[in-house]
């Protein structure tokens, strides 16, 4: 439980931080954050009730996207700005780590898994942001007539 | 405005975008939402992640074409924020086409100072660690490599080295550090802080815009970004290896 904490405190204040690295502006730095956080959560809660890596980074990229779609048309700001700095706990720096550090250990075989798992945690980010952009964009043509008139 | 001022301001603002890191089909919308806004005429823009093409044609007239090549590309926030408001209220009327491309001239790059990145840099590995499994002495250990990692990357930009070049720099810095650290303090989870320490490199911005432009059917620049986001991770790994081998072969004794 206090593990558990301690992650979404860790991944509030990470992901405010490369916000600020990637110069969003201060009054969206705290929804960013707040989606990052509930991502970490999700991750490492569903690690804790005994996920597997690849479906618990899948399920905290839909939580994370769904957030920044949600953030974006409350704040009227773009997707990007909650989304870039949102995702981060999901990218897989990990086992993309893990790969190089078996392939100079000279142990090919977890090399290879590990290179293997970094793809597939890839593949779930895309198919999540996937799966709510097209849930979000089945609105947008109504907007964009509001727009022209 | 003329056409011809028209298509300037509109090229401005897709470029401004491109430069920010914002997904292409978001600058080709933006760009064209700019130039329908002056009125009848055959608009056309062409995005691409190292360029931009737009034309106005209008019947009876020579069509006016301005090209524009985009070369370093960044990530940039505030300024995708601003255009976006800024065309916006361009498109609804609210802003002058002289008054907007005034305002487009004077959007400013940096809005933090320089001491609250260092800060951050190293805020980023330190709230990372308890993610990948570390304790206290783990969030401690990911900020000492956050510090190296700050000093890099001022270093760096005072240099101006390519971004290949600085990411593996960067990535042996905290590989570095990371072996030192351990070898203080040999209780210390190794993985944990090397991770952590390398999560403000890896390319977590192109890897999303390159899902996001190929999903639209951006497949050019869907796919430029999904090789850049392989190159950055290519570097990111070398350094580590590099710093890792290099650390093992000289202070360890013996070979990997």
């Amino acid at each position: 439980m206090m593990e558990l904490f301690l992650v979404t405190a860790g991944c509030f204040l990470a992901v405010v931080g490369f916000a600020v690295l990637v110069e969003t502006p201060g009054k969206y730095l705290l929804q960013a954050g707040f989606a990052g956080a509930c991502g970490g959560w999700v991750y490492f809660f569903g690690m804790q009730k005994g996920l597997d890596t690849v479906p618990a980074c899948f399920l905290s990229a839909l939580v994370i996207s769904l957030l920044a779609h949600i953030f974006a048309r409350i704040f009227k700001a773009p997707v990007t700005v909650f989304l870039i700095a949102g995702i981060l706990p999901t990218v897989p720096g990990a086992g993309m780590y893990r790969a190089v550090y078996y392939i100079i250990a000279d142990d090919r075989a977890r090399s290879s898994y590990y290179l293997i798992q970094t793809l597939e945690i890839a593949g779930v980010i895309a198919l999540a942001i996937f799966i709510v952009d097209a849930v979000f964009r089945i609105r947008v043509p109504h907007r964009q007539e509001k727009r022209k008139s | 405005m003329d056409d011809k001022s028209i298509a300037n301001m509109a090229v401005l603002a897709g470029e401004i975008m491109l430069r920010s890191g914002a997904e292409t089909y978001r600058v080709e919308d933006t760009i064209k939402h700019i130039l329908d806004t002056a009125g009848t005429a055959e608009t056309e823009s062409l995005v691409m992640l190292t360029g931009i093409i737009v034309t106005i044609d209008r019947p009876g007239q020579e069509a006016v074409t301005v090209m524009r090549r985009v070369h370093d590309r960044g990530t940039n926030m505030h300024r995708i924020v601003e255009v976006n408001e800024i065309s916006r209220k361009y498109c609804a009327g609210d802003l002058s086409a002289e008054e907007t491309w005034e305002k487009l001239k004077k959007i400013k790059g940096k809005q933090y100072t320089v001491w609250m990145y260092n800060l951050v840099t190293i805020l980023v590995p330190a709230g990372f660690a308890p993610l990948f499994g570390g304790g206290l002495r783990e969030i401690l250990a990911a900020g000492g490599a956050g510090i190296v990692l700050a000093v890099l990357m001022t270093i760096g930009k005072r240099v101006k080295t390519g971004a290949f070049i600085l990411n593996i720099l960067c990535a042996a810095g905290i590989a570095v550090a990371a072996v030192f650290l351990k070898l203080w303090n040999p209780l210390l989870n190794m993985d944990t802080v090397i991770i952590s320490g390398i999560m403000p490199l890896v390319p977590g911005v192109a890897i999303t815009n390159a899902i996001r432009d190929t999903l639209r059917g951006d497949y050019i620049s869907g796919g430029a970004r999904a090789l850049e986001a392989f190159v950055t991770a290519a570097a990111v790994a070398i350094g580590v290896g590099a710093g890792m081998a290099l650390t093992t072969v000289f202070w360890q004794g013996g070979g990997l």
